[in-house]
C-alpha cells in the first residue's frame, strides 16, 4: 500500500494499468473511504459545535444541543461514502456507459476510491483550517426557539460571520482543488475500469466534477454549508 | 221703704265701698303679675353633648295694663350646672312689653331629657315657675366610607369618596372634615362642609397616595353651639396588587450578543384584565440601556392583547438582567413590573482580522502547485 499510494498520484495511468491486471478487490478503497468518511465526521463534529453552543442555554433543547456533534459526525460520514463513493462511481458507471465502457460497477467502485485519496488529504488540511477559523466565529447564544423568524435570523447571522465566511470559502478552494486532481486520477481510473478512451473518461468524469466544483463555489459564495467532506 | 230701694242702696253701699278701699276686693299687683307668660325659649345648641355648655334664652311678655317689678330671675336645677349669675336688680316690665333673660348652662349629664327651672320673683306678688326642656343627646355625626378602592399601590392615586351624616336632632355647625396619614399624599388635605342639618347627609371626595403601608385617619370636626367635637373614623391602607389591575407578562424572549451589546427581543402580553397605557420596557439592574433601543414604547395593551418589543443594552459581570416594564393604568397610576431574564455569556471569539491570513494562502498556494505538478506529472509519465 505504500508503494501504491506515490504511484496512484504521480502515475496514475500505471498504477490502474497494473490493478487491472488483478482481480477486482474493495478492500483498499473501502480503507480509504472509511478513512475519508472518519475525516469528514471529525470536520463535521468541529463544526457542529458552532451549534451546540448556539443552542446551549435554550431549556427546550435540554440536552439535546450536546447531540448536535454526534449527529453532525454521523450524517456526515454516511454522506461522505454514499456522494463521495457511491453516487460518483455510479454517475461515472452510467455516462461512460454512453460510450460503450464495459468493466463491472465493482470495479468503478473500487478505482473511484483509490481518487479519493486527494480528497482525503483535502479533507485533513480543511479541518486543521476549521480549527483556525472557529473560535473567531461570534456565535449568537439562543435562549428560545419559539420563534421561528429569530431562529432564522440567528442562523443567517452565523452564515453571514466574516470568520464563517471565510472559512467557508476556503474549505471550498481546497475542496475543488484537491477534487480536481482527485479527478485527475479518476480519469485514468475510468479509462481503465471502463475501457474507455481517454477522451471519453475525461468526459465521464469532468461533466459530474465541473457541476459539483459549479454548486460547491456557488453555495461558497451564498454562505450555505457544503456537504461534509472537503 | 219698699224692698227693691232697700237693695239698690245696699248694692251702692258695697260699690261705693271697693271703690273706697280697693284693696279689699281684688289685690292689683297680683293681678298684674298673673299676666306676665313666658312668650318664648331659645336654646343653643338645641340640643347637648354630655358636657357642652349652652345659653338659654327666655323671653317673657308683660300682656297686662300695668307695668310689673321684678325683683329676681333665676334659673335652677338639682343636675343642672347654671353658670350665669341670676338676675337679681329689680326691674320692671312695662304694659305689653317684652324682656329676655339669657342663662348659661353646663349639661354634664348622661343623655336624656331634663326640666330645669325658671324662676321669676316678683316684687310685689309670687313667683313665676317655668320648666324648660333640655335634652342631652350624645350622637356624634357618622361617617361612613362610600367608595373606595379595593387594594393601595405605592404612589398609586386612588379617591375615596366619604359620607358625613347628622343624626342628631339639631343642626351642627363649622363641619371640617380632615384627612391626615403618615406618608400619605392628600388632596385635598380638608373639606369644609358648614352646616349639617338634622338627618341630612354630606359626600366628601378625596384622592389619597400612599408611598408605603398607613393608617389614613379621617377626622370630623364640627361645633355643637360653642362647643367642639370630633369624629375620627381609621381607614387601613394596605398594599396588595389588585384583581382586576392589567399584568404585562413578558414570553418569547430571546437574548443575542451581536456589534458588543445586547440584544432582548420578545413579546409582552396583558394577562390581567385592566388596560395598560403608557407600556414601556427598558432594561433595569444588571443592564445599561444603549442605543438603538434605550427604551421601547409599546403604548396602550388591552386585555388579552400584545405587542413585540426589542430592547439594547450592555452587562457586565452578570448573568441576569432585569426587564422593566412601566405601565400606567386609566387614572395614570403608574405601576412597575420587573422580569428578571437570564442572559447568554458574550461570545469568547477572537478578533477576526481582516483578510485571509497569509498561512491559509500559502496552504492554498502550495497546494494547488503541488497538485498542479502532480497532474501535469501524471499526463508526461503515462
Amino acid at each position: 500500500m505504500r508503494g501504491m499510494i506515490p504511484e496512484l498520484l504521480l502515475r496514475p495511468d500505471v498504477f490502474f494499468s497494473n490493478r487491472m491486471k488483478e482481480s477486482e478487490s474493495l478492500k483498499f478503497p473501502s480503507i480509504i473511504v472509511i478513512i475519508g468518511a472518519i475525516i469528514a465526521a471529525a470536520g463535521a463534529y468541529v463544526i457542529s459545535g458552532i451549534y451546540a453552543e448556539m443552542f446551549a442555554q435554550v431549556p427546550e433543547m435540554g440536552t439535546m444541543s450536546s447531540f448536535f456533534g454526534i449527529f453532525g459526525a454521523v450524517s456526515a460520514f454516511f454522506m461522505f461514502i454514499i456522494v463521495w463513493w457511491l453516487i460518483f462511481s455510479g454517475v461515472f458507471f452510467l455516462i461512460s456507459m454512453a460510450f460503450s465502457g464495459n468493466g463491472t460497477f465493482k470495479r468503478t467502485l473500487e478505482f473511484t476510491g483509490y481518487g479519493l485519496i486527494p480528497v482525503l488529504i483535502g479533507s485533513v488540511i480543511s479541518v486543521i483550517i476549521s480549527l483556525y477559523y472557529l473560535p473567531m466565529i461570534e456565535v449568537p447564544i439562543l435562549t428560545g426557539i419559539s420563534d421561528p423568524a429569530v431562529l432564522q435570523k440567528v442562523m443567517s447571522q452565523v452564515m453571514s460571520d466574516p470568520a464563517f465566511r471565510e472559512f467557508t470559502q476556503v474549505s471550498s478552494i481546497i475542496s475543488v482543488i484537491f477534487l480536481a486532481w482527485s479527478a485527475n486520477l479518476w480519469i485514468f481510473g475510468m479509462k481503465h475500469a471502463r475501457s474507455v478512451t481517454l477522451k471519453h473518461a475525461a468526459i465521464t468524469v469532468l461533466v459530474p466534477v465541473v457541476i459539483y466544483i459549479i454548486y460547491v463555489l456557488y453555495m461558497a459564495v451564498a454562505g450555505a454549508s457544503v456537504l461534509g467532506g472537503a | 221703704m219698699r224692698p227693691g230701694l232697700a237693695l239698690l242702696l245696699f248694692t251702692a253701699g258695697i260699690a261705693l265701698l271697693f271703690v273706697s278701699f280697693p284693696g279689699m276686693a281684688v289685690e292689683p299687683d297680683i293681678a298684674a303679675a298673673s299676666q306676665i307668660t313666658v312668650t318664648s325659649v331659645t336654646m343653643d345648641p338645641a340640643v347637648y353633648f354630655e358636657g357642652d355648655t349652652g345659653i338659654i334664652t327666655i323671653e317673657i311678655t308683660n300682656n297686662g295694663p300695668e307695668s310689673v317689678a321684678i325683683r329676681r330671675a333665676t334659673m335652677y336645677d338639682k343636675d343642672i350646672s347654671v353658670i350665669s349669675s341670676s338676675y337679681d336688680t329689680t326691674t320692671t316690665v312695662g304694659a305689653g312689653n317684652k324682656m329676655q333673660f339669657t342663662f348659661t348652662v353646663k349639661a354634664d349629664l348622661p343623655s336624656g331629657i331634663y326640666y330645669p327651672t325658671f324662676s321669676l320673683d316678683f316684687r310685689d306678688a309670687g313667683y313665676l315657675r317655668y320648666p324648660i326642656q333640655l335634652r342631652v343627646d350624645n350622637d356624634p355625626l357618622e361617617v361612613s366610607i362610600l367608595n373606595k378602592p379595593d387594594t393601595f399601590g405605592p404612589g398609586r392615586k386612588e379617591q375615596i369618596d366619604i359620607s358625613i351624616g347628622n343624626p342628631r336632632d339639631n343642626p351642627v355647625t363649622g363641619t371640617i372634615v380632615h384627612f391626615k396619614g403618615e406618608d400619605l399624599d392628600l388632596v385635598p388635605s380638608s373639606s369644609f362642609v358648614g352646616v349639617l342639618n338634622p338627618d341630612q347627609a354630606q359626600k366628601v371626595s378625596f384622592n389619597v397616595t400612599p408611598q408605603k403601608p398607613t393608617t389614613l385617619d379621617i377626622v370630623v370636626d364640627y361645633k355643637n353651639g360653642v362647643n367642639p367635637h370630633s369624629t375620627k373614623i381609621a381607614l387601613p391602607v394596605n398594599f396588595s396588587e389588585s384583581k382586576t389591575q392589567a399584568e404585562p407578562t413578558l414570553s418569547n424572549i430571546v437574548v443575542e450578543y451581536q456589534d458588543g451589546h445586547y440584544v432582548l427581543t420578545g413579546d409582552v402580553f396583558n394577562a390581567g384584565l385592566e388596560v395598560a397605557n403608557s407600556v414601556v420596557l427598558s432594561a433595569g439592574e444588571g443592564g445599561q440601556p444603549v442605543n438603538p433601543y434605550r427604551e421601547y414604547v409599546v403604548g396602550s395593551l388591552q386585555p388579552d392583547d400584545f405587542s413585540s418589543f426589542e430592547i439594547t443594552f450592555m452587562a457586565e459581570n452578570t448573568s441576569v438582567v432585569d426587564v422593566v416594564v412601566d405601565y400606567r393604568d386609566v387614572d395614570g397610576n403608574p405601576f412597575v413590573r420587573t422580569t428578571p431574564v437570564t442572559i447568554p455569556p458574550k461570545t469568547t471569539a477572537k478578533e477576526k482580522q481582516p483578510g485571509i491570513a497569509l498561512p491559509i494562502i500559502a496552504v492554498i498556494a502550495i497546494s494547488a502547485a503541488v497538485i498542479g505538478g502532480a497532474v501535469w506529472y501524471s499526463w508526461k509519465k503515462r
